[in-house]
């Protein structure tokens, strides 16, 4: 090299998420959700898919088998937290986004200072309404599922593809109004196949239909989570 | 919409690897970007330079991109194919695949700095 002052221009191989600072604290909550053995699902789904619906029947559904807490994701205000309380929540925390259109693992770090995790079996986090942002945010689940329901449409597969690929289960809601909407079902189970081999669950909040078949699946995975070291 | 976030967590790891490497400052960052990650470059960029300041390790870095599309992969006719937006038919005989990469990567490959 010629001359004291030049400097030299070197390539660094990185190869690692651009979200790596989100995922190691992700990887750390994981450690504690399994230390107090709290089984940990990341519920994404559209606004009025259902999140909160679904979250208060899962909770009457396993009334007595597991305590179930819950983090409410949401730009504002308390309504969510509100309503799985009444649906019999052991605890429940809001986390206002403040705008911001998904959680991030801080978030929840942030979260768990108002919940005793050695309190619950089960906790279920509701992310923003959002069928695209939530995706990238590891927040140290155990599942990731994706909720969305009839009346949305059956192409949500495929204008959304990455969230159905990721998700662990996929909750297909509002099957009580699938005759009102147009919904193609064969087309909706095409696509999700195409994309997962992951369970699908046809649900109505609203009647209760299925959401026996989804409680029972949910409780398997506490279980296992409970009995591991 | 999220690439303010993005751009913020890309860029306290672009920082601390260029401190690893001892660098003066980072001249480029190249990323490998799926179709569906939904990240829009343009945007990205726009956070990412304002974040990185006047006098930081990053200033004035460029962000290049690599997309990367989603692959299928048809078991009729044993090939893999990248489908087109919405419709994942295989180009050869119609029928849909089985999805081998969603095409949803946001990756550090590596970042070019001057030392």
């Amino acid at each position: 090299m010629s001359g004291g002052e030049a400097h030299r221009v070197k390539v660094v191989k990185v190869l690692q998420s651009a979200l790596a600072g989100n995922d190691a604290v992700a990887e750390s909550l994981r450690r504690r959700f399994r230390a107090a053995g709290v089984f940990v699902v990341n519920v994404i789904g559209s606004p009025g898919a259902g999140k909160t619906s679904l979250i208060a029947r899962t909770i009457e559904r396993l009334r007595g088998r597991a305590r179930v807490g819950v983090l409410e994701g949401d730009i504002a205000g308390s309504l969510d937290a509100e309503r799985v309380l009444e649906a019999g929540a052991h605890d429940a925390v809001q986390i206002n986004t403040g705008g911001q259109c998904h959680l991030d693992a801080s978030m929840v770090e942030q979260a768990l200072h108002q919940i005793n995790l050695e309190n619950l079996d089960l906790l279920l986090i509701e992310n923003v309404g959002n069928l695209i942002c939530p995706t990238h945010w590891d927040l140290g689940e155990d599942l990731t599922v994706c909720l969305v329901s009839a009346a949305e449409g059956h192409d949500k597969p495929r204008k959304y593809p990455e969230i159905f690929a990721k998700s662990d289960a996929v909750v297909l809601n509002k099957i009580d109004l699938m005759g009102l909407s147009g919904f193609d079902r064969p087309e909706f189970v095409r696509h999700v196949r195409a994309l997962t081999e992951a369970p699908l669950f046809e649900v109505s909040c609203r009647t209760g239909e299925g959401v026996a078949e989804w409680g029972a699946w949910l409780l398997r995975g506490c279980e296992k989570a409970n009995t591991s070291p | 919409m999220h690439e303010l976030a993005v751009a913020a967590q890309l860029l306290q790891l672009v920082e601390a690897e260029a401190r690893k490497a001892g660098a003066r400052r980072v001249l480029a960052v190249h990323l490998a970007l799926g179709e569906n990650s939904h990240i829009n470059e343009g945007a990205l960029r726009f956070h990412f330079e304002r974040l990185a300041g006047w006098e930081g390790l990053a200033s004035g870095a460029e962000l290049r991109f690599r997309r990367e599309p989603m692959r299928f992969r048809c078991h009729e006719c044993d090939a893999d194919y990248a489908p087109s937006v919405g419709d994942w038919r295989c180009p050869g005989c119609g029928r849909l695949g089985k999805l081998v990469d969603a095409g949803d990567e946001l990756r550090v490959e590596d970042i070019e700095v001057e030392v």
